[in-house]
């Protein structure tokens, strides 16, 4: 049995190197941990994985647990599953977190569920925290029958970004409320084999690609349902002509000129396009600008800004925020407050600007009037400040399209429970007739069925 | 001719040296393109983001994806949190596997009890039931017993994934030792403890080593149960590894050095026991 | 023994058992309608739903394919490795090290990895490849969802498949080989009369155990489609239903039950056919 035995002896002694190593590697990764436990409160906060949410994470030591004493730790996730975390911790009274990031989608809604904690009279009741400074839209997508439900951290809306170098060298001018058949037409013009002419969301998802085409369901006058006079949804309306023609518009403009694999695309891959000279025009969030325009980027200064294009309304422009909100089942909501007072007032605002990588062009936007009239921020945001806040207080959260429907206020998507599995779904459908494997009628014979059934 | 029960150490049964160096060759080759995938993201973890993205080699080499994914900032989940929470998880549950998948092994095989056919089928099921459906009954359970965010939780349900399969393997290892050897240790009077030590355990150690590592991959790797059990503090390494596919710029090195990290513990153990595993499997997963 | 089988089943029939109570009732998560909706008990009106349900037939027929096609490419190629691995040549050990090493990566990891290096039409190095050939870019996971997933579990899973064939290989006694070879057989004729019989027992422990695991498979989707026509299997259609954004937890827990009991149907005649793998041992 001497080959057994070899075989034993080498394979233990390489057991033993394992080891070794293992035990190495965990002496390294300890040599810098932090010790102890300490007695100061600490409060758990669940947040998006967005560059402003990352910023404040690496600031809140020195800038808030060093003045208050309350340690925060954050659960930074994805859109989608901070969605199902929240949603589930929230509607079932789980006290895993203190505070949660969540949007106007699900902020009047838990609230008027009864699962989120009244903030109203916290906030008017901080002459600090200046209540009345939060933009209107914003501050009244988040509420519910007047009571504010979540405090926005970061808000957006959408329009239209596009090169002014190549419009010009191609003799496009693009105006500063245009339609969407005239960015349909430039950007069929403006194309070339190695740079589309827009990049358009395409990746699956309610708040991908659904918030885009959402914006154009509603201003080609479609809508996902009728609403009855009590502003309950009433009957799916995917099978109407408006949602085949706004369907058929937008998959055929990203099939002849949009981006390339634009079932994969949302914001991220639109973004590296666009940066990479890929893309001539994008329709997306306005917090695209600041990134566009950051002094570290390779297209700053050479970005045109128009509204976001409309056709059979007067506007068009989605509205979001990320707001934080304190579920009723929070273990420490006061702490919870005074974490959320600081992270949506002003002050932190006016810290971040010198201190987050991106400079003052990265502070979150889009919350506070105050914040367009700080100096650095003008200065550093010029190119977009003035039409990001005009967007945002043009959103038409209250009439979003031409016809009455459910689930206002909301431009993006329907403010009701349903929307959220019904647009994950029927995203899916419309992202395959982007890629081209679904014809548009089966995606609307099926979105229909899901969208009917949803509300039965 | 001398018999040997263990093959692949010399040539195969009537082939030729050159017909052996073609073969080695087609080997070599299958195998490099294989793991090319993995390759090149141990590659890309050396590289600069802007590298990475292109696919190209401007900037040259570099450690710093590494020390970029190994720093992280306070409050937020860190590296050492994350592999210390995996390492106690996988290391508690897998022992604990062990030790309650000998006797079951030891009365399925041994002395196997009535009706072991239907016990081991009802062990087997009970990996039909999807994890995704059981995660919400186990939620309200853990919301209940205040075991969210520990590592506790995740410890119970590694133990629960891995331990039919445990069962059924160890079993098989079982059957593989010589009836007259238990035998002649009942009669000798020896304890239960003792047949297992001395008589058992020394012939099915290589399959058990098998089934060990099997467990330990699947419990170090296991990524949904954490996901949604587990917040800041108890998040365990599969989480870690995802929360470097940032939103914000490009992160395809960083990605790629965090799993390289991630996944190296494991891989280095499969590395060197996989000869044991391969003996292991040989010896009788299939009675 | 007691022990074991005690925590085996309070942990694993526990949920099932509350999965059960659940899909008798319309439990909801409480976000999911704006006045509080008390649970109730509703019978069998989720299961009547099932039958009714075109998605979740699409479902099942998305995991027969993709549960079929990965294991059968992953047990041929895997023994197909494990011929070419059974012999000395330089390096063996070596090779079969590295021939291992996707199926110790974590599945999240071995998904991004395809996601992000291979398949990227962004960054990926197959169409990097493929321009430089002059040829288009081929949207891999958009245009063929349910290969592309095929192709990472196929790649995941091969090795396990390997290992088992190998240690089949090796359990051949060498003795009857030679003996054949002597008789003048060819190496085609000796794999198929006497090797691939004798593996037979080896191919079906994969199969089944390779099965068991690719048709629970979820993070490879979650990762690279998030689901959609044709890479939505049952666990992805279940998940959707429950936390993945329907909350309909009650609706989602009669799916459940309904792919148990399918599975337990199925396993029950698979374990019929491999009857080699329960067989009452001969003993003494």
């Amino acid at each position: 049995m001497h080959e057994a035995r070899t075989g034993s002896v080498r394979s233990r002694r390489t057991l033993v190197v394992v080891l070794i190593t293992a035990a190495a590697v965990i002496g390294a990764t300890f040599a810098g941990a932090a010790s102890g436990r300490s007695t100061a409160k600490t409060i758990s906060v669940a947040i998006v994985a967005n560059g402003q949410m990352q910023d404040i994470a690496k600031l809140t030591p020195s800038l808030f647990t060093a003045k208050s004493g309350i340690k925060v730790k954050y659960t930074i996730l994805d859109e989608g599953k901070l969605r199902q975390v929240t949603t589930r911790d929230v509607g079932s009274g789980g006290k895993a977190f203190d505070a949660v990031m969540i949007g106007p989608y699900e902020a009047p809604q838990f609230g008027v569920a009864g699962l989120l904690k009244d903030l109203t009279p916290l906030a008017k009741g901080d002459r600090t925290y200046s209540y009345n400074d939060l933009i209107p839209a914003v501050r009244n997508a988040l509420s519910a029958n007047g009571h504010l439900y979540a405090a926005p951290f970061y808000g957006e809306s959408s329009f239209l970004m596009y090169r002014k170098d190549i419009l010009a060298k191609n003799g496009v001018k693009m105006p500063l409320h245009p339609t969407w058949q005239q960015v349909a037409a430039a950007a069929r013009k403006i194309k070339t084999s190695s740079m589309a002419g827009i990049c358009l969301r395409g990746k699956p998802g309610w708040g991908d690609l659904g918030a885009a085409f959402t914006t154009v369901l509603n201003t080609f006058g479609g809508t996902w349902w009728s609403a009855k006079p009590n502003g309950k949804p009433d009957k799916a309306q995917v099978d109407q002509p408006a949602f085949k023609d706004a369907l058929d518009f937008y998959s055929t403009l990203v099939q002849d000129a949009g981006e390339k694999d634009a079932a994969n695309s949302s914001f991220n891959e639109c973004l590296t396009q666009y940066q990479a000279g890929k893309v001539a025009m994008w329709y997306d969030a306005t917090v695209a600008a600041g990134t566009l325009e950051a002094s570290d980027s390779p297209v700053k200064g050479k970005n045109g800004f128009a509204f976001a294009p409309v056709f059979k309304t007067k506007s068009s422009g989605w509205l979001w925020s990320w707001a934080l909100a304190i579920p009723k089942s929070s273990p420490d909501p006061s702490d919870a407050w005074k974490y959320i007072a600081w992270a949506t007032g002003k002050q932190y605002l006016r810290a971040a600007g010198p201190r987050v990588k991106g400079g003052w062009a990265s502070i979150p936007p889009g919350t506070r009037v105050s914040t367009y009239r700080i100096p650095q921020y003008k200065k550093a945001a010029k190119a977009f400040a003035a039409i990001t806040l005009a967007a945002m207080k043009a959103a038409p959260i209250n009439n979003p399209g031409t016809t009455k429907r459910p689930g206002l206020p909301g431009v993006q998507y329907v403010g009701i429970p349903q929307f959220q599995d019904v647009g994950n779904r029927c995203t899916q459908l419309i992202s395959a007739v982007i890629a081209g494997s679904m014809k548009d009628t089966a995606a609307i014979s099926q979105c229909q069925q899901i969208a009917a059934q949803a509300i039965k | 001719m001398t018999v040997r029960k263990r093959r692949g150490t010399r040539l195969g049964v009537g082939e030729r040296r050159t017909f052996v160096a073609g073969v080695g060759m087609l080997a070599w080759l299958v195998g490099l393109l294989w793991i090319f995938p993995v390759a090149w993201t141990v590659f890309t973890s050396f590289k600069t983001e802007q590298d990475a993205a292109a696919q190209t080699l401007h900037q040259g080499l570099t450690l710093a994806r590494y020390s970029d994914v190994s720093h992280s900032t306070t409050g937020t989940l860190s590296l050492q949190t994350a592999f210390t929470n995996s390492l106690v998880v996988v290391i508690v549950s897998t022992v604990i596997v062990m030790l309650l998948a000998l006797p079951a092994a030891y009365a399925l095989a041994i002395r196997p009890i009535h009706k072991w056919r239907d016990v081991l089928f009802f062990f087997i099921s009970t990996k039909f039931l999807p994890v995704v459906a059981s995660i919400f009954p186990i939620y309200v359970y853990a919301e209940k017993w205040n075991l969210i965010g520990t590592r506790t939780v995740l410890i119970i349900l590694y133990i629960a994934i891995n331990l039919p399969l445990a069962v059924w393997m160890t079993r098989s290892f079982f059957m593989e030792v010589p009836r007259e050897l238990i035998e002649a240790a009942e009669i000798d009077g020896t304890s239960l403890l003792n047949q297992l030590r001395s008589v058992i355990l020394p012939i099915a150690a290589p399959g058990i080593a098998a089934t060990a590592l099997l467990c330990v991959i699947f419990a170090w790797n296991e990524y949904f149960y954490a996901l949604q059990l587990n917040f800041a503090s108890g998040s365990t390494m599969p989480q870690w590894v995802t929360s470097n596919v940032s939103t914000r710029g490009n992160f395809l090195a960083k990605l790629s050095a965090a799993s390289i990290i991630a996944c190296l513990p494991v891989v280095l153990a499969g590395w060197a026991t996989q000869k044991r595993m391969i003996r292991g499997l040989s010896m009788g997963a299939l009675k | 023994m007691l022990p074991a089988l005690l925590y085996v089943v309070a942990i694993t029939q526990l949920p099932f058992l509350v999965s059960i109570y659940y899909s008798l009732t319309n439990l909801k998560d409480k976000t999911q309608s704006l006045t509080p909706e008390p649970t109730k008990f509703v019978g069998f009106q989720n299961y009547r739903q099932i039958f009714s349900d075109p998605f979740f037939r699409e479902a099942m027929w998305t995991s027969v394919k993709m549960t079929v096609l990965a294991v059968l490419l992953s047990l041929i190629i895997g023994t197909a490795f494990a011929l070419l691995l059974d012999r000395k040549f330089f390096g063996q050990g070596i090779i079969r090290t590295l021939l291992i090493t996707p199926f110790l990566l974590m599945p999240v990891v071995a998904a991004l990895i395809w996601k992000q290096q291979m398949f990227s039409s962004l960054f990926g190095v197959l169409n990097k490849a493929l321009n430089f050939l002059g040829l288009n870019s081929i949207a891999f996971i958009s245009d063929h969802p349910l290969a592309s997933i095929v192709t990472v579990l196929v790649w995941q899973w091969t090795p396990f498949m390997m290992l088992i064939i190998l240690a089949g290989l090796q359990s051949q006694p060498s003795d009857i080989l030679e003996a054949a070879n002597v008789d003048g057989a060819s190496g085609v004729g000796i794999f198929r009369q006497l090797t691939l019989p004798h593996l037979r027992p080896y191919l079906e422990l994969g199969a089944l155990l390779g099965s068991i695991f690719i048709v629970q498979a979820f993070d490879a989707i979650d990762v690279m489609t998030g689901g959609g026509p044709g890479s939505t299997n049952v666990p992805y259609f279940v998940y959707q239903e429950s936390i993945g954004g329907g909350f309909r937890y009650g609706s989602a827990s009669a799916y459940a039950i309904v792919v148990v009991i399918f599975s337990i149907v199925i396993a029950t005649f698979a374990l019929r056919l491999l009857s080699s793998l329960f067989k009452d041992e001969e003993r003494g």
